[in-house]
C-alpha cells in the first residue's frame, strides 16, 4: 500500500494519537474492570444466577462463589491479573464457566468479523446503487438538480432487527431459499449480512451521493469533460475525492458491527462477539468481558489506521502539499418533488400525532388483541389489545425530541472532538467500536436506573461518527488553497473556524446526523432492559419496535406501523433540511454552476 | 496509484479466507438435512454455562436427552422410580440402602457401589453446593460391590426423590477432574453419549450401545442450541430440526397444529407482595390487591391460550394438588378503592418485573391497569433479572410479577415453600414473616408419609395464601415443537425428560 509520506511535523502528531489511543483504551479497560465494584452489584450473586437458575442466594454459597474468585482481593488485583497474563497469551478464565477465555473470545471474534465482511460486501453494494445515478449524470456533466435522498433515508431508517425477522421469516421460512438461523457455512451468512448492510449500505451511500455533486463541480472533473475524457474515468476520480470524506464512516457503521449487532445475532442465532460480550456483562462474568473490550478496542485502532491510510492513499500528494481543490457543493436548484415530499412527511406525521394524542395509549383490553387495522383502530391493535396509532401519537414528542436532543448533543460532542484531530482521533476510534450495550452498563453503574441515563449513555458513544467525519473533512479543508490564502492575508483562528472550517464540515455532517436519527431512537430502546429509559407502558417508538417484534410475522401491522412512522421522521428530517438548506442557498445568490 | 475499487476488491478477497470461521460448526455440517440417517435434530433453549457440568443449570440437558442417570428417577405420579440403583430400602430414619443393577459407564468401566460413593462425595464436595444438596448432608458408603448406603445427618424422607435430582447423576470416576471440573462427556450412563461439544452452541450425542435398558431407537442426537425463542420455532418451521423445545406463546400459533405439544409445567406466575416493607405491609392493601389482579385476564391474551387460570400455588402439573386443595380461611378484608386511595395516599406502587421472560412485561401491563381500577398508582420497573436481583432480596419493591418453578430439582414442593416463604427463607421475596406459615412448612418438610406429605404441603399453601404475600395468576404451560415424523418425545411437566431409548424418527 503507497502510505504518502506525511510532513516534518508529523512525528509529535502520530506520537500523541498514539498516547490518545492507548489512554482511551486504559481508560475504557479500568471503567470495564471496575463495573461490578461500581455498580454495587455483587458479582457474586450474577455469577451464581448464570451458572444455576434455580439456585438459592444463601451467604454460605455467595461466599465460596466470591473465595472461588478470589473477589474480595478487589478489581485492581485482578486486572493487573488479568493483564499479566496476556502476553503470555493467557486471558484468564470465565468466572461463569471456568473454562480459559481466549479460545472462546477468538472464535466468537472470527464469526463476527466473517459476519461484518459480509455486511461489508452488501454495504458496498447498496451504497453503489445509491450513488449510483448521481454518478453516472455526474460524470456526464448532467447533473441539474439536486438530490434530497428520501431513498437513502428510508432504507436507512429500516430497523436492522425488523429486517432480521423479515428476512428470517421470508427468505428462511417461508421459501427456504437461506437457513433461517445458524451458522453453518456461508449460505448462512447471507441473511444476516443483508439485514445488517442494507441499513449500513443505504447510510454510507446517502453521505457519498450527498458530496459527489461538489467532486464533479471541481475545475478539473469540467476540464476532462470537456477534453472529451470518458466519463467513467471522471467518475471514478470523483469517487477518490469524495470517498476519502466517507470512508471514516465505515468504522462506526460497519467495523462497529463486530461488537454491537446483538440483536441480529440472537434472531439468526450466530455465536457472535456480539452476543458473547453480552452475556458476561450481564453475568459480571469480567475476563471474557475485559478480553471482548480489549479485542474491540484493537480492532477499532487497526480498522481505524488502516482506514486512514486509505484516504491518504485516495487523496495523493495533495493532502500533504496542501494543494487540494476545495470540495464546495454546487447550488443546485432542489427538485419540486423534495420539497413536496417533505410536506407530505410533515402532514402525514402531523395527523399520526394529532389522531393519535386523542386517543387513549394505555388502555388495555385483553378481548380486542391483534386486531387488524379496521375504524376503529385505524392502525391496529398490539398484544394487549392498545390502540396502535394512539401510542405512536403519544409516543411521537417523546421519541423525536429525545432522539433530536441526543443527536444534537452527540453532533456538538462530535465537532469538538473531530476539531481536536490529533488527540480525538484515538478516542474515536476507541469508541467507534464500543457496542451502546457496554455503554449503557457502565452508565447504569454509576448512575443506577433512570430516565435520562438511556440519553446519557447513548451519547457517550454517539459521537463518534460525527467526530471521525469532522476529522476527515477538516484534514482536507486544511489542505486546500483557499485557506492557505485566507491564513497569509492574516485571518485569525476564530474567523477561519467560522467561515472556512465549520461551513466546509457542517452540512455533511448534519446529513449524518439525520440519517442515523432513527438510528438512535432504536439503541435508545434497546437499553430498556438495563432499566435505562422511560418506563413501561409509556409508549415510545422504539419500545413500540421492540415490543410488538415477537407478533411481526403473527399481525405485521404492529410493526409496521412504528416502523412507517419512524421512516417518515427520517425523511422528512433529510428532505426537510434539504429543501431548507436549497431555499438558503438560492437566497444567498451564489453564482450558478458554470456548464 | 492504487483505485478505490482495488481496495475493496482486497476486502472481498479477504471474505474466503476468513470462511475458515464457520470451523465451530463444520463437524457436524457436514451429514446436512436428510442425510442423518435417524438421528434426532434437537433445538435446546438455554445454552451450555459450564461446560454441561452436572453442578450448573446445564444439569437438566444430561437428563432431558438421557445422557446421565441418578440412583433413582422421578416417575409420572412424581415418586421416585428405579434408575441406577433397582431397589431400596429405607433401614431406619437416616440410612437407606441402594441395590444397584448391572450397568456400563459410556467409556466401558462397570457401575460399581465404589464410583456410585465417588460421584456422590464429588457432588458433596462441589463449590458452590448444588442446589439439591443445600439443606441436607449426606454420606454414601459402599456395603459390598452392589450395595449403596447413604445416610444422612437429619432424616431426610425425600431421599429418594432427592436422588433423581439431574445434579445428583453418576458419572464415570473420569470424568471428575481434580480442579473440581466435570465432564459428562463420554462419561454417563444413559442410552446417548456426547461425543463432541462445540463451545455453547452444538452437541453431538452417538447411541451407547452398551446401555443396560437396551439400545436406542435413534441412532444418535445432534443438539443445536438457539437461544431466541423466534429462531427455535423458525428451526423447526424450516425443517432445520426435530425437536424445539420451548415455543413463546407468541410463535406458537405460527406452528402446524400436528406439531406443536402443550404440556403443563410446574411453573407458576404470580404477583408476589412485599409484606416487609412499603405499601403492602397493610393487609387490607393486600387483599384488595387481590381482589382486584385477575390472572384469568392473562390466559387468552399475554399467554395466548397456553396457560391454566391459577388455582393455588400448586397448577395442573402437580397431580396431587388439586385433590388435596385446603380452601383458604381467615384472609384480610379488602380495602375499597375509596380506602385504598386514602390509605396509600399518592404513594405509588412500584411494580417490578423482568425481561427474561417474555410473557412477564406483559402481564405487569395488564395488572397495572387491574391495580389502577382497584386505587393504586402503580409505577413499573422492568429490567433483566440479574440486573434487578439484589434489589428484589432487599425488598425495594412492593410487588413483583414473578415465574417460580415449584418443584424444585428435588421434585419436592416444600424446597420451594421453604425458601419463598419461611421466615428465614433465602429468597423469600416476599419478605413473609408469619409463624403460622413456617410451622405449616415445617411440619410438612418433617412428615414422611408421601400422602400426609402431600396433604400438609397443601395446608401449608392454605396458609400462605391466606397471607396474600402472594397471589396467584396463572399456571404456565410449555409448547414443544415436535416435527410431524417424530414420535416418543417425552412431554414432561418438570422439563427434566425429552429424548430416550424409544425417540425416533419414523
Amino acid at each position: 500500500m503507497s502510505v504518502t509520506p506525511v510532513g516534518a511535523d508529523a512525528r509529535p502528531a502520530r506520537w500523541r494519537a498514539g498516547a490518545g489511543r492507548v489512554v482511551a483504551g486504559t481508560a475504557l479497560l479500568t471503567a470495564v474492570a471496575l463495573l461490578p465494584w461500581l455498580s454495587g452489584n455483587d458479582p457474586a450473586l450474577t455469577v451464581l444466577r448464570a451458572r444455576s437458575a434455580d439456585q438459592d442466594p444463601t451467604p454460605a454459597q455467595l461466599a465460596a462463589i466470591r473465595e472461588q474468585l478470589g473477589l474480595d482481593e478487589g478489581p485492581f488485583t485482578h486486572l493487573a491479573h488479568w493483564l499479566g497474563g496476556l502476553p503470555r497469551g493467557d486471558a484468564g478464565t470465565s468466572w461463569v464457566s471456568g473454562e480459559p477465555v481466549l479460545p472462546q473470545v477468538s472464535t466468537a471474534f472470527a464469526v463476527s468479523v466473517t459476519l461484518m465482511l459480509g455486511a461489508l460486501v452488501v454495504t458496498i453494494a447498496v451504497a453503489a446503487l445509491v450513488c449510483a445515478r448521481t454518478l453516472h449524470l455526474g460524470s456526464r456533466r448532467r447533473l441539474r438538480q439536486g438530490r434530497a435522498g428520501t431513498g437513502a433515508a428510508v432504507l436507512a431508517a429500516l430497523p436492522k432487527f425488523l429486517l432480521a425477522s423479515l428476512l428470517a421469516t421470508v427468505c428462511g421460512v417461508w421459501l427456504g431459499w437461506f437457513p433461517s438461523q445458524g451458522w453453518e457455512g456461508p449460505r448462512s451468512m447471507v441473511l444476516p449480512a443483508l439485514a445488517l448492510g442494507v441499513p449500513s449500505g443505504a447510510m454510507i451511500g446517502g453521505l457519498l451521493d450527498q458530496s459527489l455533486p461538489a467532486a464533479f463541480n471541481e475545475p478539473w472533473a469540467r476540464t476532462w469533460h470537456a477534453y472529451g475524457f470518458r466519463s467513467g474515468h471522471v467518475a471514478r476520480h470523483a469517487l477518490r475525492r469524495t470517498l476519502a470524506g466517507v470512508l471514516p464512516q465505515l468504522l462506526p457503521t460497519v467495523v462497529a458491527l463486530v461488537g454491537g449487532a446483538v440483536a441480529v445475532e440472537k434472531i439468526f442465532n450466530i455465536p457472535g462477539l456480539g452476543r458473547l460480550a453480552l452475556d458476561a456483562a450481564t453475568a459480571q462474568d469480567l475476563p471474557p468481558l475485559q478480553t471482548a473490550t480489549l479485542v474491540l478496542v484493537l480492532l477499532g485502532v487497526v480498522a481505524g489506521l488502516l482506514i486512514q491510510a486509505l484516504r491518504r492513499a485516495l487523496l495523493g500528494p495533495a493532502l500533504r502539499d496542501g494543494a487540494l481543490p476545495t470540495l464546495h457543493a454546487p447550488a443546485l436548484p432542489r427538485r419540486r418533488s423534495t420539497r413536496r415530499v417533505a410536506g407530505f412527511c410533515a402532514v402525514a406525521l402531523l395527523t399520526l400525532v394529532v389522531a393519535g394524542l386523542l386517543r387513549d395509549p394505555l388502555h388495555v383490553d385483553t378481548a380486542a388483541r391483534l386486531l387488524p387495522p379496521s375504524a376503529a383502530h385505524p392502525l391496529g391493535t398490539d398484544s394487549l389489545g392498545r390502540d396502535l396509532l394512539a401510542r405512536l401519537g403519544h409516543g411521537a414528542l417523546r421519541t423525536a425530541s429525545v432522539a433530536f436532543a441526543v443527536t444534537a448533543v452527540s453532533t456538538a460532542l462530535g465537532l469538538l472532538l473531530g476539531m481536536a484531530a490529533r488527540v480525538g482521533a484515538g478516542l474515536t476510534e476507541v469508541v467507534s467500536t464500543l457496542p451502546a450495550v457496554l455503554a449503557g452498563l457502565l452508565t447504569t453503574a454509576v448512575t443506577g436506573p433512570s430516565v435520562w441515563g438511556a440519553a446519557l449513555a447513548v451519547c457517550l458513544v454517539g459521537w463518534s461518527p460525527y467526530a471521525a467525519q469532522t476529522a476527515a473533512l477538516l484534514e482536507q479543508e486544511r489542505a486546500s488553497g483557499h485557506m492557505l490564502a485566507a491564513i497569509s492575508f492574516g485571518a485569525d483562528r476564530r474567523y477561519l473556524l467560522r467561515r472556512h472550517l465549520l461551513p466546509a464540515v457542517l452540512p455533511s455532517v448534519l446529513r449524518n446526523a439525520l440519517l442515523r436519527l432513527p438510528t438512535t431512537v432504536l439503541v435508545l430502546a434497546s437499553l430498556g432492559f438495563l432499566g435505562l429509559g422511560e418506563q413501561p407502558p409509556t409508549p415510545e417508538w422504539g419500545r413500540l419496535l421492540s415490543e410488538n417484534q415477537p407478533y411481526a410475522e403473527l399481525a405485521p401491522w404492529t410493526v409496521l406501523g412504528p416502523a412507517c412512522a419512524l421512516v417518515l421522521l427520517s425523511v422528512l428530517a433529510v428532505s426537510g433540511t434539504a429543501s431548507g438548506r436549497g431555499r438558503a442557498r438560492g437566497r444567498e445568490k451564489v453564482p450558478s454552476l458554470q456548464k | 496509484m492504487r483505485t478505490p475499487s482495488r481496495g475493496l476488491f482486497a476486502a472481498l478477497a479477504l471474505t474466503p479466507l476468513l470462511a475458515g470461521c464457520f470451523v465451530s460448526d463444520s463437524g457436524s455440517a457436514t451429514d446436512g438435512e436428510g442425510a442423518s440417517g435417524g438421528r434426532l435434530r434437537v433445538a435446546l433453549a438455554v445454552p451450555p454455562v459450564q461446560a454441561l457440568s452436572p453442578y450448573s443449570n446445564d444439569a437438566t440437558v444430561l437428563s432431558k436427552l438421557s445422557v446421565a442417570e441418578g440412583l433413582t428417577a422421578l416417575g409420572k405420579d412424581g415418586a421416585a422410580a428405579p434408575a441406577l440403583a433397582k431397589s431400596w430400602t429405607q433401614k431406619n430414619a437416616t440410612t437407606w440402602a441402594f441395590e444397584l443393577r448391572k450397568a456400563t459407564f459410556q467409556d466401558g468401566t462397570e457401575v460399581t457401589a465404589e464410583t456410585v460413593v465417588g460421584a456422590l462425595d464429588q457432588a458433596g464436595k462441589a463449590e458452590p453446593k448444588p442446589r439439591v444438596l443445600s439443606d441436607v448432608t449426606l454420606t454414601a458408603k459402599a456395603e459390598d460391590a452392589d450395595t449403596v448406603t447413604i445416610t444422612t445427618k437429619a432424616a431426610d424422607p425425600v431421599l429418594p426423590l432427592r436422588l433423581a435430582s439431574p445434579a445428583l447423576g453418576i458419572l464415570s470416576p473420569k470424568a471428575y477432574a481434580k480442579d473440581g471440573t466435570v465432564s459428562p462427556v463420554g462419561t454417563g450412563t444413559g442410552p446417548f453419549e456426547i461425543t463432541k461439544l462445540t463451545g455453547k452452541s452444538k452437541a453431538t450425542l452417538d447411541r451407547f450401545d452398551g446401555y443396560w435398558g437396551g439400545k436406542a431407537k435413534a441412532p444418535g442426537v445432534d443438539v443445536t442450541w438457539i437461544a431466541d425463542g423466534t429462531a427455535r420455532a423458525n428451526a423447526l418451521r424450516g425443517g432445520d430440526v426435530d425437536i424445539a423445545e420451548w415455543i413463546p406463546t407468541a410463535q406458537a400459533k405460527l406452528l402446524d397444529e400436528d406439531t406443536r405439544h402443550e404440556v403443563p409445567s410446574v411453573r407458576t406466575d404470580s404477583l408476589v407482595l412485599n409484606t416487609g416493607s412499603g405499601l403492602f405491609t397493610d393487609a387490607a392493601l393486600r387483599a384488595a390487591a387481590r381482589e382486584a389482579v385477575d390472572g384469568g385476564a392473562l390466559v387468552d391474551s399475554v399467554f395466548g391460550g397456553y396457560a391454566d387460570p391459577a388455582q393455588g400455588l400448586f397448577g395442573p402439573a402437580v397431580p396431587w394438588a388439586a385433590d388435596d386443595r385446603v380452601e383458604v380461611t381467615g384472609r384480610a378484608q379488602a380495602a375499597t378503592t375509596a380506602q385504598v386511595e386514602s390509605k396509600t395516599k399518592g404513594r405509588t406502587l412500584r411494580l417490578a418485573t423482568y425481561t427474561n421472560r417474555a410473557e412477564l412485561p406483559e402481564a405487569a401491563t395488564v395488572l397495572q391497569q387491574q391495580l389502577e381500577k382497584a386505587g393504586f398508582t402503580v409505577k413499573q420497573d422492568v429490567r433483566e433479572y440479574t440486573q434487578m436481583e439484589a434489589d428484589l432480596l432487599e425488598g425495594k419493591y412492593d410487588a413483583l410479577v414473578f415465574s417460580r418453578v415449584t418443584l424444585l430439582d428435588t421434585g419436592d414442593a416444600v424446597a420451594y415453600l421453604a425458601s419463598d416463604y419461611t421466615g428465614d427463607g433465602v429468597y423469600n421475596i416476599a419478605g413473609l414473616k408469619d409463624s403460622g406459615v413456617d410451622q405449616a412448612i415445617k411440619s410438612a418438610a418433617e412428615e414422611d408419609d408421601t400422602e400426609q406429605r402431600q396433604q400438609k404441603i397443601m395446608r401449608a399453601e392454605a396458609e400462605i395464601l391466606r397471607t396474600d404475600a402472594v397471589v396467584p395468576l396463572v399456571h404456565e404451560k410449555v409448547v414443544q415443537g415436535i416435527a410431524t415424523g417424530v414420535e416418543g418425545v417425552l412431554l414432561d411437566p418438570r422439563e427434566r425428560s425429552l429424548v430416550d431409548v424409544d425417540t425416533r424418527v419414523k
